[in-house]
């Protein structure tokens, strides 16, 4: 069974268009993230799917039924929100039992339920306690449990990490990937941050200015990414990307020059920091770059170049003690490595 | 020097003090004094003190029908007032709808309306629908500038409490309106209660309306204040009787609610 | 934020959860307009709009069309003709005792709360300054505000007789009463008294809404001009002042609407008199309507208070919402 978005459009009281025909299909079960940098609407079409919010045109199913314009209470669906949205007058248990009195769950049933989830995400030993007295992490597990315990079809999940600091952020990562695993329930994941995206999604869905860009396994995404947009988006750093021409196989831009595998013509070279190699100098498909700033992020070290049409940055992990601001580098490009995208429309060539 | 200042203000403080609390403390002596005792010329800060004042007018002038009627007119009013004043105040802190701002100050000008203004018409709209002497008139009268006062002060306290908490209520299954009652409510209580509060005390502290509303029956314990005054020979052991049991429970209650104070009392305008 | 750190714990088998991550069935669609689902404004504000309508701009209008009327209870002859503007003609054209209550509430207004002001403000500072439990001491000082305006009325008769007022006895004894007289029969004291009274009364309103007003004051403002070397006078007036002034034009503004409509205290304590030396103008609208009976003509002068006071509420609302007004504003 599929949630499906077709033709959705939301367009808000103030004029703002959120979405403009989204057309979006996954499976129950997939932990499906929605990516994009703020304003892309990936917001707006988690809260289509809560019922929080009613389209302007399309329709949204799930599994063949039509879902469009239902309350939230019919739609089977649990969400956790950024700010976590605890009912501060009620004690963690009560919060989390909240959902299952509402379905009049016989209390014994319900207090078996609210111990489990709790359990599953160790928030056990505060159950008792007021939402006031959590720390971010903890509210955190609260909300998840509160989304999780009545068990519905489909957990939606808006930025629920962005909220907690670096290093929790990546431990409750783990969490929810593990809990997607054991559970194999549907996710639906609202980020901009990529590499989230990356860490938990089994499929992500680029967006950006209310349209679907790219829908693809994280690893597709990074290596085949659909235009110049998903390119630049996905990776730290960004991937490195320069407007040249073609002349015989052979591009140039700047002080770049590198073997391609790309018809003659202006194109967008795009290339990873971490796939750029170091040349010899003199050698037939190396060129050589002043080394602008260097920066090291152990274990690796960030090189910054910068030429007449930007910077490019290389992340290598060779030591690199002897290089210094305004030495001359010798760089290589591997034609494995290069992608090619549309000087014109940044879509990607072949 | 820093600490010479610092008794300087705490003395000045002090006698300001005294100087606010003293007229009613005296007020509060009365009503425990014997006729001598209040008429000797020069002020008695000790005397027997006789409970003889408040049986006499609560008894024997019938005032403590008054106080009931007090009652009954300011609960009814808060009731009232939060009933209907509660879910407008929501959608001005949740909806947006075009004019909601004008609608918002209009709200306003009825608690800025001078009484006098509207009493009259009032005065005449009751007596043709036959309802002036009841309690009912005040009531009335009282809910619809308190009716105000919920609107614009929930306003505030609905507005603090994120609307992800109404969604989060919707998505774990109610109702949009189930949302609102069932818990957005309850985690408002702590500012309805407060608000309840002030409204009470406005209308238990209200005379013009229920002056010109009800002469007889039904009249609250303000209006049967200047009854007792008379150009001679009033009882002001009986005036004072009353003036204290017109003003105690609002002290009380104003120590209960004054962390909300200055939001219901500038209309939400300043936090406090 | 113990419990914060990475625990790596094993999945227990036990904490399976009941249901089938995809459903057996799919959704059933339930039928119906979900009345309680709407994002409804309207049925949840109509009741308050409406009973404001019926009660408040019904008399409202009523009045405004009985201001045009010459109807009078007192005068049999006049059973509310249509008269137009005639009442307000007169009101303004010819009736000194109107202009009389208008310039003495304008006073009153001014002198009062402007008093109020000062003592308010200078009594807040002072305890934002020196006073380390706050709270404690404003809840004492709320005491006069907070007393039904009848019973503050009742209190300063009593404390104000003649005889045997503890007042008057006092400032007799100090030399500020000539003679142990009653005030309010003395027409060069009453005004006087009745906006000394009213300073009593209202001075910790101002206190109170001031004092919410510093304790919310933004610290940075006052370390950077430390930082700048601008002393304590100059502090005051260059940074507290301008970022106090939302509060204090609130704060004057509401106080001048209330002091516009006076009536209670005023009407117990004299009722107007002597003469009409205290006549503010409620009690004035009071005597026409309600004495004289002189409905038509007593609406006019209603108008005009009501009219007053729309003024300075709209001006009240521009202060509230003034956007740019600053941290300390809404």
């Amino acid at each position: 069974m599929a949630v499906s978005f077709a033709d959705v459009t939301k367009r808000f009281a103030d004029g703002t268009t959120a979405l403009d025909g989204l057309n979006l299909e996954f499976e129950l079960g997939e932990f499906v993230v929605l990516l994009g940098p703020s304003g892309s609407g990936k917001t707006t079409a988690c809260r289509l799917l809560a019922g929080l919010e009613m389209p302007t045109e399309g329709r949204i199913e799930i599994g063949g039924t039509d879902i469009t314009g239902l309350p939230p209470r019919f739609r089977d669906i649990g969400m956790v929100f950024q700010n976590y949205a605890l009912y501060s007058h009620k004690s963690v248990y009560e919060n989390i039992a909240y959902p299952l009195r509402i379905r009049k769950i016989a209390a014994a049933e319900l207090d078996q339920r609210v111990k489990q989830v709790a359990d599953l995400l160790q928030i056990g030993s505060y159950l008792h306690r007021r939402p006031s007295q959590l720390s971010g992490g903890q509210a955190q597990r609260v909300a998840v449990a509160r989304a999780l315990v009545w068990e519905p079809t489909i957990c939606l999940m808006d930025e629920p990490l962005s909220n907690l600091d670096a290093l929790l952020r990546l431990h409750m990562r783990t969490e929810l990937n593990r809990l997607h695993k054991r559970l194999n329930r549907t996710f639906v994941f609202v980020t901009h941050d990529q590499e989230e995206a990356m860490t938990l999604a089994t499929r992500i869905a680029v967006l950006k200015d209310g349209k679907l860009v790219q829908f693809d396994e994280p690893r597709a995404i990074y290596r085949q990414p659909s235009n110049r947009f998903v390119a630049e988006f996905m990776g730290r750093p960004a991937m490195n990307t320069m407007d040249g021409m073609v002349e015989d196989g052979v591009f140039r831009a700047g002080g770049v020059t590198c073997k391609v595998e790309c018809r003659d013509g202006p194109v967008t070279l795009g290339i990873r920091p971490e796939q750029i190699g170091f040349g010899q100098i003199g050698s037939e498909d190396g060129f050589s770059l002043t080394l602008d700033v260097k920066e090291t992020v152990e274990p690796d070290t960030l090189l910054i170049f910068a030429n007449d049409e930007g910077t490019i940055t290389v992340r290598t992990q060779r030591d690199c003690d002897d290089l210094a601001a305004g030495q001359p580098v010798n760089l290589r490009f591997p034609m494995e490595a290069l992608h090619y995208f549309d000087a014109r429309t940044g879509e990607r060539l072949r | 020097m820093n600490r010479s200042y610092k008794i300087l203000a705490v003395g000045v403080l002090a006698c300001i003090l005294v100087i606010a609390l003293t007229p009613y403390i005296w007020m509060l002596l009365t009503s425990f004094k014997g006729r001598l005792d209040i008429l000797s010329p020069e002020p008695r800060w000790f005397f027997t003190p006789t409970f003889d004042n408040y049986p006499a007018v609560f008894i024997d002038k019938a005032y403590l029908p008054l106080v009931m009627n007090s009652l009954v007119i300011s609960i009814a009013t808060t009731v009232l007032s939060i009933c209907i004043g509660a879910p407008a105040a929501y959608v001005f802190a949740r909806n947006d709808f075009p004019g909601k701002e004008d609608l918002f100050f209009f709200f306003l000008t009825t608690r800025m309306a001078p009484p006098i203004s509207i009493a009259v018409p009032l005065f005449m709209f009751f007596t043709l629908i036959g309802l002036t002497d009841t309690i009912y008139s005040v009531v009335i009268a009282h809910t619809t500038f308190n009716l105000s006062l919920v609107v614009w002060m929930m306003r505030g306290f609905f507005a603090e409490i994120p609307k992800e908490i109404d969604e989060a209520a919707m998505m774990d299954g109610r109702s949009r309106l189930g949302a609102f009652v069932r818990v957005i409510i309850p985690m408002a209580a702590p500012g309805l209660a407060a608000t309840a509060v002030l409204c009470f005390i406005l209308s238990w502290n209200e005379f013009l309306y229920a002056f010109i509303l009800v002469a007889f029956e039904g009249r609250p314990l303000t209006v049967g204040i200047p009854g007792l005054i008379t150009p001679h020979g009033t009882l002001w052991g009986q005036v004072a009787a009353v003036a204290v049991v017109a003003t105690l429970p609002i002290l009380i209650f104003t120590f209960l609610v004054q962390k909300h104070l200055v939001r219901g009392l500038t209309f939400g305008a300043v936090k406090g | 934020m113990s419990s914060q750190r990475i625990s790596r714990i094993a999945p227990r088998e036990s904490a399976t959860l009941h249901r089938e991550h995809v459903p057996d069935k799919p959704l059933q669609r339930p039928r119906g307009r979900f009345l309680l689902d709407r994002g409804a404004s309207l049925p949840l504000i109509l009741p308050a709009t409406i009973l404001v309508l019926i009660f408040l701009v019904g008399p409202f209008g009523y009045m405004t069309y009985t201001a045009m009327t010459d109807l009078s209870y007192a005068n049999p002859d006049q059973n509310g003709a249509f008269v137009g503007l005639d009442n307000f003609r007169h009101l303004v054209r010819n009736d000194p005792i109107f202009w009389h209550s208008f310039w003495l509430t304008i006073r009153f207004v001014l002198v009062a709360v402007g008093l109020e002001f000062v003592f308010g403000f200078a009594i807040a500072w002072l305890i934002w300054r020196f006073v380390e439990r706050q709270r404690l001491l404003t809840t004492l000082f709320l005491v006069p505000m907070m007393l039904a305006p009848v019973a503050v009325g009742l209190i300063w008769r009593l404390l104000l007789q003649g005889d045997f007022g503890m007042v008057t006895h006092y400032l007799h004894k100090v030399g500020l009463l000539s003679q142990s007289s009653a005030v309010f029969s003395s027409p060069s004291l009453v005004m006087p008294t009745i906006i000394a009274i009213d300073v009593w009364q209202w001075t910790p309103f101002v206190t109170l809404i001031i004092l919410a007003g510093l304790m919310s004051l933004p610290k940075p403002p006052f370390e950077a001009a430390t930082m700048d070397g601008a002393g304590p006078w100059r502090q005051f007036v260059d940074i507290l002042l301008p970022l106090l002034r939302p509060i204090i034009a609130l704060v004057l503004l509401l106080r001048a609407i209330d002091a516009f409509k006076e009536f209670d205290k005023v009407f117990i304590l004299t009722g107007g008199g002597p003469g009409t030396i205290s006549e503010l103008l409620s009690i004035y609208a009071y005597r026409v309507n309600f004495k004289n009976w002189d409905l038509g003509y007593g609406a006019a002068v209603a108008f005009m208070v009501y009219l007053v006071v729309l003024i300075m509420c709209s001006v009240f609302y521009k202060a509230v919402y003034w956007k740019s007004a600053g941290a300390a504003g809404r």
